[in-house]
């Protein structure tokens, strides 16, 4: 998945929700969203991060660097090849059309992420805490440019002082 | 340039930032100002290149490394995009064995939702630059339809989507 996914990080983590959660149900949504954020405060690539932190949950360390290994080495050889042919790839249009067509469907993936880590808590007492901590987030986030610690940093705070129920 | 200082130079840079794209200005700082050995429109070609190729942005670092060093500089940089993956374990450590206590509990569900808004923060910018005419808007909706409604893989989506837009090229 993480070598066939176009346009970043985020994107490969949102459609690894949909294998690892809704079909595979190898995590629970907490566990991935704990994973997914903590993958968000590591420094350097944060889907790297989200594969390490996930296999390790699953499989311990070898499961964790296997996972990187398998996340990053092909998509690091192909860039390399890429860049070896980096002004033919991008002046080819069919490719680039292709490309085009997979980074719209990532609008799709990561929307159906977002919708399926809320729906489960979308009932009568925990519906608030939803919108104000997810919409509170998508504000800051595009109106302040607060950075993604900070953002999950408050929302934790928050958390622990304004209760969730179980 | 040594393998080893060319690893250290690029880890230094990725251990220092927080997303794919962010360690360009110490990049750039330590290769391109201080010791010559990448150029400007080599590091823009690496950037576009790790954007264009699939995987995560982050992975630029690997260009870098080839332009700097061949084949075995695109290891170094792999090596140095790696590196900082694996501080996500003592977090994570650290954070199971207060699990149990309801107000981390709570707190973990708030960041849950949290990071669904982050999410949703991410989709603005990708949908300004991807959904561009009617084809594209279309393969979103359907990618997201298809998705909550089928429960099928995700890889289906992303082969259908190219096939798309490929089609949509070609006629």
């Amino acid at each position: 998945m993480t070598n066939l996914t176009f346009g970043g990080g985020t994107i490969t983590m949102a459609a690894l929700h949909t294998e690892l959660v809704s079909l595979r149900q190898w995590l629970g949504q907490e566990q991935y969203a704990t994973v997914y954020a903590l993958a968000r405060i590591t420094p350097g690539t944060n889907m790297l991060a989200f594969c390490a932190g996930t296999a390790w949950e699953l499989l311990g360390w070898p499961g964790a660097i296997a996972s990187v290994a398998a996340a990053s080495v092909p998509s690091g050889i192909m860039v390399m090849l890429l860049t070896g042919s980096y002004d033919v790839v991008r002046s080819n249009a069919n490719a680039m059309a292709a490309v085009a067509g997979t980074l719209a469907a990532a609008v799709g993936i990561m929307a159906t992420a977002s919708w399926q880590l809320l729906q489960p808590y979308l009932d009568r007492q925990r519906s608030i805490h939803v919108v104000v901590m997810a919409g509170g987030a998508l504000l800051l986030t595009l109106t302040l440019d607060l950075a993604p610690i900070a953002v999950l940093g408050l929302a934790a705070a928050a958390g622990a002082i304004w209760r969730v129920p179980e | 340039m040594n393998l080893l200082l060319l690893y250290l130079l690029l880890a230094k840079a990725t251990l220092t930032s927080f997303s794919g794209v962010t360690s360009i200005p110490v990049i750039r700082h330590d290769l391109v100002e201080q010791r010559h050995v990448l150029t400007d429109r080599q590091l823009n070609a690496a950037v576009a290149a790790g954007q264009t190729a699939p995987g995560p942005n982050g992975l630029f670092v690997v260009s870098v490394g080839y332009f700097v060093g061949g084949v075995a500089g695109g290891f170094a940089g792999l090596l140095a995009v790696i590196t900082p993956a694996f501080l996500i374990i003592p977090l994570l450590q650290y954070l199971g064995r207060k699990a149990d206590k309801p107000a981390v509990r709570s707190a973990i569900r708030a960041v849950t939702f949290a990071a669904a808004g982050l999410m949703m923060s991410a989709i603005v910018p990708l949908a300004r630059d991807s959904l561009t005419g009617i084809v594209p808007i279309l393969i979103a909706i359907a990618s997201f339809l298809f998705l909550v409604l089928t429960k099928r893989a995700t890889v289906w989506v992303i082969a259908g989507a190219a096939l798309v837009g490929l089609a949509a090229r070609l006629s």
